[in-house]
C-alpha cells in the first residue's frame, strides 16, 4: 500500500509541499486547497495528510471511494454526491473540502510534495501487503 | 433524624458520603443523555463517582428528550 | 422475474412531456398534478402566498389537499388526494436528515387530514425532476403505475396488470425495469403499498432507496393514517421516479459555505459522540427500548404496564449481535451520517407466502419493537423481525397494527372476544404464530384479518355490537384517539405527554411532542402554564421540520458536547441555529427562533381548521382513552400500588387505609381526568384557541392567517 510517510521532527513549516499540491491539483497557491497541510500544535510542526487507512471507504453512501491497485484511496468525483460525511469521519482529519468545490479531495500519494521538500520530511513509502490488509 | 436533598425538585433521603453515582443507582437512571447540576453547577460525567452531595443540596438530573 | 413480460402487459394511458425547468433557492416553483380518473397531467404554479405562508412539505400538502377536496370529501372519494412534497431544504446532501417527504391525504382511519413523514430518495428526486410537490387525484379503472422520468422530462400513466403488489417484490421488478444497469439502480425510487393495504384501513406507503452495498431496494415508510389504503383504493400499484446525476448543489443554494459548515459540524458530532450517546449508527432507534422499560414507559400488553423483565431478550445488543449488519452507510438520504436505517440481512422467513425466502428487513425501529413486540407480549427478536417484514411488504403500519393487535389480545384474554370470533386463532399475549396469521389474513383479505385491519376505533364498535362488550370499558382500554392508534409510549405518569398525544392535529403520534422526561422525570414543567408552554413550543418547533423536508432525529438524537452549558439544553440551541443557518444557506431567508415557530404555527392552525372543516378538530375530539392517563383495571393499579397510593396521599390528601382498590381507582381517575381538562384549557389558551379548541380570528390575524377560506370555517364558532 502506497502512502505518504512523514517525519514531523524534520519539518520546518516552509509550506513548499502545500504550494506544490495546490498548484498541481487546483492551479493555485492556496494552503486550503492542498491535500497536505502543515499546522502547528503546541509550537511543534504537524504534518496533516491522509494515511490511506480507508475508513472513508465504508462511510461513503455511493461507493465513490475505493482503493486502487497500489492501495491508494481515491475518490471518483463523477459518482460523489458531495455529502462530506467522509470529511467529518476521517480519523486523521485529512479528508479535505473547500466551499468552491462540490467534492472533497485527498492525498493520493503522488509524491510531488516529497520531491520538493527541502528537509526530506515526507516521502512516498509502500507498506507490506500483509500490513496493508489490516 | 432524616436528611433530605432535592433531586429534580423532589425530596430524596440523604446520607453521609452520597455521590452523584449513588443517586443514579437509587433513581435507576439509565438514559444516555443526562445533564447533572448540583446547586446549578454542571458536573462532568467523569466526576460522578467522586462528587459528594451535601445535605440540603439541590441536584438536577435533566434527561434530554428524544424521539422521532 | 421476466421484465419483458411485465412490459407486454403495460398499456399507455397518458404521456406528458415537460421542461425540466430550474431550481432556485430550493424551489422549482411549480407542482405536478396527476389525475388518474381523467388521465390528465398538468403543471401548476407555486404562488408567492404558498411559499410565504405554507413554506413547502406538509404546508404544501395540506394547502393543496384543502383546495382539491370539499368539506364532504371522504377518504375513498375520487377527489381525495395524495400529495407528496419535500420542502425547500429537501435534497441538500451536506446536512444530515435532509431527504424527507411529507405525504398528506384524507385518512381512512381518522376521516381528517393525515400527514406522514418519510425518508427514501423520492422526495429529493421529485424536486430534482422539476417539481415542488406531486398531487395525485382521481381513481383509476384498472391497476396503474405512474412513472416520472426526471432525466428527460416525461410523465406516464400506464396500466400495469402484471406487476406484483407487495412492496419487496414490486420495488425490485420496477427497479430492474427502469434502471439500465446496476449502477443506474440508485437513480430509481419507487413508492408502493402492499396487498394488506387493500383490505384494511391502516395501509402505508413504502418509499424506496437503493442500497448499493446490499444491492437491494430498501424502504422507509409513510406509515401513519392509512395513506397506503388510499393509494390502493385509487388502484395505484406504484409511483416510480428516475433521476440521475445527483450532486451537492442541485438546490441552487444561496450560500453553500454556511450549509457545508453546519453539515461538517454535525458529521463530526456523529463521528465523535454517537458511540457514547445514543448509538444511532449501531442500532438505530432501537437504542431506547430497554431504557424505556427501566423508566416504566415501554408499552407492555396493550399499555397496561410500562416495563417487563423479558425486554432484555429484545434489547438493542441482541439485534446488533445477531441480526443487524454493521459498518454500512445506512442513511435514507445522502449525507445522513446518523444512519439510523438498520437492517437484518439474509433473514429467513418462517411463515406466509414468502416462507423460506431470505430477505432484507428494514428495522426493527423502536416503534415496531415496542408496538409489535412488548405491547403484544412478544419478546422474541426473530418473531418481531418477521412481523416487521410482513407489515412492510404488505403495506401495513406497524404502529397501528401493533396497537390494534395489543387491543385484540387484551380483549381475548379478558374473554370479550373468543376463539369462535377469531376463527380459531388463539390471540393471547405472546402468541406469535396465531397473531402473524392475522397479518397474512389481512393480505389475503379474509377472516379475522378483515376486522383487525379496521383499527381499534372501529373494532371497539364491532366488539360492542357483535360480542356484547361494554363500550365504556372498550373506550377505556382501546388506545386510539381521533381514529388513529397511539404510538408506543406509556403516558400515564406524564400529564403533559397525555396532552402531547391528545392535543395533536392528526391523532396520537409522538412526532408533535415527546416531553415525558421534561415533565415526569425532570419535573421541569410543574404548572399547567409550564406544560402549556411546552405543548405550544414543541409541537410548533417539530412541525417546522416537515415544512422544509427535514428529519427531526439529527436535531436531538445527538447533542453537542457543550449543550449542557446552554440555558435551555432541552431545545438544543446549537442545532436550532444550524437549522436557521441551513435555511438561510438554501433559501436566503433570515429566520430567528420566533419566526421559525410562527411559520409552523400558521400551518398548524391551518391543519386544525382543516379538521374543523371536516367536522372534527374540536374539544370533544381531543378526549383521550383513560388507559393513556391512568390505571383502568385492578391489575394495573395493583401492579403499581405503591406509586398510586402515594399520589393519593400526597396530592389529594386521601387516606388509603382500608380502602378497596376500586375505591382508590375511582378517586385517582376523577383527579386525573380533571387534570387533563385543566391542561386542555391551558394549552388552548396558549395556542390562541377558544375553549372549544377553535382558533380565534384574532390569533389568525396576528399570524397573518386570516385567509378568507379559514375565516369562513371558524367565524360562527368564535
Amino acid at each position: 500500500m502506497k502512502y505518504l510517510a512523514k517525519d514531523q521532527s524534520k519539518c520546518i513549516q516552509c509550506g513548499q509541499c502545500e504550494e506544490v499540491c495546490s498548484t498541481t491539483y487546483f492551479k493555485t497557491k492556496d494552503k486550503f486547497k492542498s491535500c497536505i497541510q502543515i499546522n502547528e500544535v503546541e509550537s511543534k510542526p504537524e504534518i496533516n495528510v491522509c494515511s490511506q487507512c480507508g475508513e472513508c471507504i465504508d462511510i461513503c453512501p455511493v461507493q465513490a471511494i475505493t482503493r486502487d491497485k497500489l492501495g491508494v484511496v481515491r475518490i471518483n468525483k463523477k459518482i460523489c454526491v458531495g455529502c462530506l460525511m467522509c470529511v467529518g469521519f476521517c480519523p486523521e482529519v485529512a479528508m479535505r473540502q473547500h466551499d468552491e468545490y462540490l467534492e472533497p479531495f485527498k492525498c493520493i500519494a503522488c509524491g510531488l510534495c516529497a520531491k520538493s521538500c527541502p528537509q526530506k520530511a515526507i516521502s512516498v513509502e509502500v507498506y507490506q501487503e500483509a500490513l496493508a490488509e489490516n | 433524624m432524616i436528611f433530605i436533598i432535592k433531586v429534580n425538585n423532589r425530596e430524596l433521603e440523604w446520607y453521609e458520603g452520597m455521590t452523584i453515582e449513588d443517586i443514579f443507582k437509587i433513581k435507576n437512571y439509565t438514559w444516555t443523555k443526562i445533564i447533572v447540576k448540583v446547586n446549578k453547577q454542571v458536573i462532568d460525567e467523569e466526576n460522578y463517582k467522586i462528587t459528594i452531595v451535601n445535605d440540603g443540596d439541590d441536584v438536577q438530573m435533566l434527561h434530554l428528550l428524544a424521539g422521532g | 422475474m421476466d421484465i419483458n413480460k411485465l412490459k407486454e402487459g403495460r398499456k399507455l394511458l397518458k404521456e406528458f412531456k415537460y421542461d425540466l425547468g430550474s431550481i432556485e433557492k430550493g424551489y422549482t416553483n411549480r407542482t405536478l398534478y396527476v389525475n388518474i380518473s381523467e388521465n390528465k397531467i398538468e403543471s401548476k404554479e407555486v404562488t408567492p402566498l404558498m411559499k410565504e405562508k405554507f413554506i413547502g412539505g406538509k404546508g404544501f400538502g395540506l394547502y393543496t389537499l384543502w383546495h382539491g377536496t370539499t368539506p364532504s370529501t371522504k377518504w375513498n372519494d375520487p377527489e381525495n388526494e395524495i400529495v407528496i412534497s419535500g420542502g425547500p431544504v429537501c435534497g441538500i446532501t451536506q446536512y444530515p436528515g435532509a431527504g424527507k417527504s411529507l405525504v398528506c391525504s384524507i385518512s381512512p382511519m381518522t376521516d381528517i387530514p393525515i400527514d406522514s413523514n418519510v425518508g427514501g430518495y423520492f422526495g429529493p428526486y421529485l424536486k430534482f425532476s422539476g417539481w415542488d410537490a406531486l398531487e395525485v387525484q382521481g381513481k383509476a379503472e384498472n391497476d396503474i403505475v405512474v412513472f416520472i422520468d426526471g432525466d428527460n422530462g416525461v410523465v406516464r400513466i400506464e396500466e400495469a396488470p402484471l406487476e406484483a403488489v407487495d412492496s419487496h417484490v414490486i420495488a425490485e421488478q420496477l427497479t430492474e425495469m427502469y434502471a439500465e444497469n446496476e449502477a443506474d439502480k440508485r437513480n430509481i425510487s419507487v413508492i408502493s403499498a402492499g396487498t394488506a393495504a387493500e383490505h384494511s384501513r391502516m395501509g402505508l406507503l413504502n418509499f424506496s432507496f437503493y442500497d448499493v452495498r446490499r444491492k437491494v431496494q430498501r424502504f422507509k415508510q409513510a406509515g401513519r393514517g392509512g395513506i397506503g389504503t388510499v393509494f390502493r383504493d385509487k388502484k395505484i400499484k406504484a409511483i416510480i421516479i428516475k433521476f440521475s446525476n445527483v450532486k451537492g448543489d442541485l438546490n441552487n443554494a444561496v450560500d453553500k459555505a454556511i450549509i457545508n459548515k453546519a453539515g461538517l459540524k454535525l458529521h463530526k458530532e456523529m463521528h465523535y459522540l454517537d458511540d457514547k450517546q445514543n448509538r444511532m449508527r449501531q442500532v438505530g432507534t432501537a437504542y431506547s427500548q430497554e431504557i424505556m422499560s427501566a423508566y416504566d414507559l415501554l408499552p407492555v400488553m396493550n399499555f397496561q404496564y410500562g416495563g417487563h423483565e423479558d425486554v432484555k431478550k429484545i434489547s438493542p445488543d441482541v439485534f446488533k449481535n445477531n441480526y443487524l449488519t454493521q459498518g454500512m452507510a445506512d442513511g435514507c438520504w445522502y449525507g445522513c451520517s446518523m444512519a439510523c436505517a438498520k437492517t437484518a440481512d439474509g433473514f429467513e422467513l418462517l411463515t406466509g407466502p414468502y416462507k423460506g425466502q431470505k430477505v432484507t428487513v428494514d428495522g426493527a425501529e423502536y416503534e415496531t419493537l415496542a408496538g409489535c413486540g412488548s405491547n403484544c407480549g412478544i419478546f422474541d427478536p426473530r418473531a418481531i423481525l418477521e412481523i416487521n417484514f410482513y407489515c412492510d411488504t404488505y403495506g401495513i403500519d406497524t404502529i397501528s397494527y401493533g396497537t390494534s393487535m395489543a387491543f385484540v389480545m387484551e380483549c381475548y384474554e379478558r374473554k370479550i372476544i373468543n376463539k369462535e370470533f377469531t376463527g380459531g386463532l388463539e390471540l393471547k399475549f405472546g402468541n406469535f404464530e396465531d397473531s402473524i396469521e392475522v397479518l397474512h389474513q389481512m393480505s389475503r383479505g379474509e377472516g379475522f384479518g378483515l376486522i383487525l385491519g379496521q383499527g381499534v376505533h372501529r373494532m371497539k364498535k364491532i366488539f360492542a355490537e357483535k360480542c356484547g362488550a361494554d363500550p365504556d370499558f372498550l373506550f377505556d382500554i382501546g388506545m386510539e384517539q381521533k381514529g388513529l392508534e397511539y404510538s408506543e409510549y406509556v403516558s400515564k405518569e406524564s400529564l403533559a405527554q397525555q396532552g402531547g398525544f391528545g392535543l395533536t392535529n392528526k391523532g396520537p403520534q409522538h412526532d408533535e411532542a415527546w416531553i415525558i422526561f421534561m415533565d415526569m422525570v425532570n419535573n421541569q414543567i410543574p404548572t399547567f402554564e409550564d406544560k402549556a408552554e411546552a405543548l405550544y413550543y414543541f409541537p410548533m418547533f417539530r412541525t417546522w421540520f416537515g415544512l422544509y423536508g427535514l428529519c427531526k432525529l439529527p436535531w436531538n438524537d445527538v447533542t453537542p458536547a457543550n449543550n449542557k452549558f446552554t440555558s435551555e439544553p432541552a431545545k438544543i440551541p446549537e442545532h436550532v441555529q444550524n437549522y436557521l443557518d441551513v435555511v438561510y444557506g438554501v433559501t436566503g431567508k433570515k429566520l430567528n427562533t420566533t419566526e421559525m415557530v410562527r411559520e409552523s404555527e400558521r400551518v398548524y392552525n391551518f391543519q386544525r381548521i382543516f379538521n374543523i372543516r371536516l367536522g372534527k378538530g374540536l374539544r370533544a375530539n381531543d378526549k383521550i382513552p383513560y388507559r393513556s392517563a391512568g390505571p383502568v383495571t385492578k391489575e394495573e393499579y395493583e401492579a403499581r400500588q405503591e406509586r398510586f397510593d402515594g399520589q393519593l396521599k400526597e396530592i389529594l390528601n386521601y387516606d388509603v387505609e382500608g380502602k378497596t382498590t376500586e375505591e382508590k381507582m375511582a378517586v385517582l381517575r376523577k383527579h386525573r381526568e380533571s387534570q387533563y381538562e385543566k391542561l386542555i384549557d391551558a394549552v388552548y389558551k396558549r395556542r390562541g384557541w377558544n375553549s372549544n379548541g377553535v382558533p380565534t380570528i384574532e390569533r389568525l390575524k396576528d399570524l397573518g392567517m386570516d385567509l378568507p377560506e379559514l375565516i369562513e370555517v371558524v367565524k360562527d364558532m368564535q
